[in-house]
């Protein structure tokens, strides 16, 4: 009689599974940030990998937000806010005060909780980035626009109506019209700011099923408040408390097994 | 471990414990008694044994229940998961047990009257007796989250397998030696099968308390002796 072989970790969860080997796209070292003399994350060193999805999960006030913020140095819009370490990006520490901020923000794009989608057509929504950076022909644009809707999961519903207002659009289709148009700059690296939380559950099912389809092509960070989201889309997980990072893995250990005592509690409501 | 903010989410865990508790008691209860009934041939503690099953059965549907709500309304992680698993997981082994017993209580009521050898039944009391230990040990353990404890179970069950195998060998030779040994031999043979079986649900309990408090299973290859699928008895000379 053969011994049964042991099942795989990778086995058991399949495309769920996180790739500890995929390349290092973000490399967060030693990372402090000051909101004037309030010292809002404490020396924070985490990695983000390649084409995968790493949740940044925290109690509200723990960080992460502000953590997402360093990424696009959307900071820096406040002088009294400041950071310090690195997070190296292409070879590249992004905060070093040389860099083009238009040029970092391209390659990292942001999705916010509310959709925040601008005053005019759909169309000029997607192609309000391209319009400001590349110089592309009408007829380019038009493919680059239907390209970025196509990949947003929004070009069946939009296509009839390119011309109306982002305005008009459902909450869920407003969400995904950001995301078209931040996925139009072709970016590396894709922020989500709690990109579901005023979303109904059949607008959360589809950003969600969009955010798993665009892992192939980018990697992606998404501060989420909601446990099971973070279990059921990301790779890798990040638990965040009072400004620290506390524990990071892959996602199936963190929420089957973790190894601190602090993320249990959180991940199982236990948090007093 | 400390409560939960939803104090409710506490109180459904607990009453999943309680539950798995009272299982364990009727379990280890039924298994002693359907012990003593085959060595005192009491036929009336056999029926009460058989009797005792039903509240098993209902009380593992009732845990099943729970632990399929808990998941559906609760989405427990981490350790609340592994532990809702655990239940559903420690609920069947100990309906298994409780049917085993049962088993053996019925036999016990076929061959109460049938003349039989006190040393064969004493053979198999040993076994009970190390089974019934085994059993309290893993539900101690269980209710504690002892893990050594329960390695030490898991280790345990290899004896249980080796005396197994020699009651087999004993039973088959009572056999040969004379045919009206038949009956309750085979009887007893299923006994002894049972007791065994119990030794083994004592053991998947045992690692689901590793899983419980690890996250992790157990290696697949337990420590088996138990060597009578391949044992053959050569008949007496002359027969």
């Amino acid at each position: 009689m053969n011994a049964p072989t042991e099942i795989t970790q990778a086995q058991l969860t399949g495309r769920h599974q996180a790739d500890e080997n995929a390349p290092i796209r973000i490399a967060v070292k030693d990372l402090n940030f000051y909101y004037g003399s309030f010292h809002g994350l404490k020396s924070v060193n985490l990695n983000f990998h390649d084409r995968q999805v790493t949740a940044l999960i925290g109690p509200s006030g723990c960080g992460k937000s502000t953590l997402l913020r360093t990424f696009n140095r959307i900071y820096s819009l406040y002088p009294e806010q400041r950071a310090e370490g690195q997070i190296m990006l292409d070879g590249r520490n992004i905060l070093d005060p040389r860099i083009d901020l238009n040029e970092l923000r391209s390659k990292i794009g942001m999705v916010f909780q509310k959709p925040t989608p601008f005053p005019m057509s759909i169309y000029d929504n997607v192609a309000f980035g391209l319009r400001l950076y590349e110089r592309l022909s009408k007829a380019d644009l038009d493919i680059r626009v239907e390209e970025s809707l196509r990949k947003a999961a929004l070009w069946d519903e939009a296509k009839d109506k390119l011309k109306q207002s982002g305005m008009g659009l459902s909450g869920g289709q407003q969400q995904r019209l950001c995301i078209a148009r931040t996925v139009a700059q072709r970016p590396e690296v894709i922020l989500f700011d709690e990109p579901t939380s005023a979303l109904d559950p059949i607008s959360t099912g589809r950003i969600e099923e969009l955010i798993e389809q665009l892992r192939s092509e980018f990697t992606i960070v998404i501060v989420t408040h909601n446990m099971q989201q973070a279990a059921r889309i990301s790779q890798f997980t990040a638990f965040m408390y009072l400004d620290e990072l506390v524990e990071f893995g892959p996602t199936t250990r963190i929420f089957m097994n973790p190894e601190k005592r602090q993320t249990q509690d959180y991940i199982t409501g236990r948090f007093g | 471990m400390s409560d939960h903010i939803v104090s409710s989410y506490d109180k459904d865990l607990e009453d999943l414990r309680r539950s798995i508790s009272e299982m364990g008691g009727i379990a280890e209860k039924m298994m002693n008694e359907a012990g003593h009934a085959l060595v005192r041939r009491d036929t009336e503690l056999a029926q009460a044994v058989i009797a005792a099953d039903a509240r098993l059965d209902v009380l593992q549907r009732e845990i099943e229940e729970r632990a399929v709500l808990l998941i559906a309304r609760r989405q427990p992680l981490a350790i609340d998961l592994r532990e809702t698993i655990s239940a559903i997981r420690v609920s069947n082994d100990l309906e298994r047990i409780g049917d085993l017993a049962k088993n053996v209580a019925k036999r016990v009521v076929a061959i109460a009257s049938e003349i039989q050898s006190q040393k064969i039944v004493v053979g198999l009391q040993h076994m009970g007796d190390l089974v019934q230990e085994q059993l309290k040990d893993v539900l101690d353990a269980y209710a504690s989250r002892d893990i050594k404890a329960a390695h030490d179970v898991w280790e345990r069950d290899g004896a249980i397998d080796a005396l197994y195998n020699s009651l087999f060998r004993e039973l088959l030779t009572y056999m040969m030696e004379d045919p009206r040994n038949i009956s309750f031999c085979t009887h007893l043979l299923f006994c002894a099968k049972n007791i065994e079986r119990i030794g083994d649900h004592t053991t998947n309990i045992a690692e689901t308390i590793h899983y419980l408090a690890t996250g992790e299973n157990l290696p697949t290859d337990r420590p088996k002796n138990d060597a009578s699928n391949y044992t053959m008895v050569e008949p007496p000379a002359g027969a």
